[in-house]
């Protein structure tokens, strides 16, 4: 299980991640920061299940997850989802 | 414009959160007139973000100790100690075509209110955004908002003279961060209107120079009255959710 914070200009992104070869087969994603609608943060957790914890795949599952659920994060990007996501990979 | 303002409230964590979502729920649904509503947690507790885990952001242990309640909120953001006797409350709950659709800006309205209740009380505030407000550059003001079914709820906080020593004993900082010198550090971010005015105003004063600053900021008339029985059973069954087990350890 790895784990690890990542503070975004508003927020800090937490994750607990486990990968098994290489792929995300559990996270769970916390923090301060804001996301509207909120039920859209299961939806993140779930579409990044199964995805490969390297940076150039993450981010185009984190942009395609804002562009299907057009879901708003002030001072939130998909790049520091990433980061933080890649810090608990151990990247 | 009429919005209704609401008497003043003491309620436990779980009653008002209750009442919160009611209103979001029955505004949207045509049934709650926009409302502005001012009220104090009995007994104090923190609360956490919908987002937050509560086991990584609360000390357990010292909210029992301490007779603390530690509720989950349905907004996003921090980790709050909300203290009986050092914080004024408010919630402002309305349809979504009443405040800008861009997120930040529609804080920034909103605090306006409160922007202007400072004045009022002779102190000059700025909003920071996302959710802050500000005097002479220190926070005296966080505020959440949530956005379901088509209205628009947003709660903050009033910080007239929280104990802040106690907040960080509840939140998890590490033990030796919480030195004379860490508390002297917030003391340079955070600020409270009893530093500011050199007095403790009543918990009424800063009710009335709030609610007259929501009035001009928000440019509504507001007609006092008072929760529905409606709104108020509502309330009693939805606050079982929020006392629960389940909905605290979410995350």
């Amino acid at each position: 299980m790895g784990y690890a914070e990542f503070k975004a200009p508003k927020g800090v992104i937490k994750v607990e991640l486990e990968l098994k070869d290489g792929v995300i087969s559990h996270i769970s994603l916390s923090g301060d920061f804001f996301m509207y609608p909120e039920d859209a943060l299961e939806e993140l957790e779930r579409a990044l299940i199964g995805v490969r914890g390297d940076r150039k795949n993450l981010l185009v599952v984190v942009k395609r997850f804002y562009g299907s659920t057009g879901a708003r994060t002030p001072m939130v990007e998909p790049e520091h989802w990433v980061e933080a996501i890649m810090r608990a990979a151990g990247g | 414009m009429e919005w209704r303002l609401l008497p003043l409230r003491v309620d436990d964590a779980f009653m008002s959160m209750a009442i919160d979502e009611v209103l979001l729920k029955l505004n949207a649904e045509g049934k709650s007139p926009n409302t502005v509503r001012f009220w104090r947690w009995l007994p104090s507790t923190v609360s956490i973000g919908c987002f937050q885990s509560v086991e990584r952001e609360v000390d357990l242990g010292a909210a029992k100790k301490y007779g603390v309640d530690v509720v989950r909120r349905i907004t996003g953001g921090g980790a709050v100690f909300h203290d009986h006797e050092g914080e004024l409350t408010y919630s402002v709950v309305c349809g979504q075509e009443y405040v800008p659709d861009d997120i930040i800006e529609s804080y920034k309205l909103i605090c306006g209110g409160l922007v202007c209740g400072f004045e009022r009380l002779g102190l000059r505030a700025e909003f920071k955004p996302v959710n802050d407000v500000q005097v002479d550059g220190k926070k005296i003001s966080g505020s959440a908002q949530t956005r379901r079914w088509g209205s628009v709820l947003q709660h903050g906080t009033v910080l007239i003279d929280p104990d802040v020593r106690r907040m960080f004993e509840l939140l998890k900082v590490s033990p030796e961060k919480i030195s004379d010198k860490f508390i002297s550090s917030v003391y340079e971010r955070v600020t409270m209107v009893m530093r500011e005015l050199g007095r403790k105003p009543g918990f009424d004063e800063v009710r009335v120079a709030m609610s007259e600053g929501f009035a001009d900021a928000l440019g509504v008339e507001l007609v006092d009255a008072d929760l529905t029985c409606e709104e108020l059973e509502l309330a009693a069954q939805l606050k079982p959710k929020y006392a629960s087990e389940e909905w605290l350890k979410k995350r």
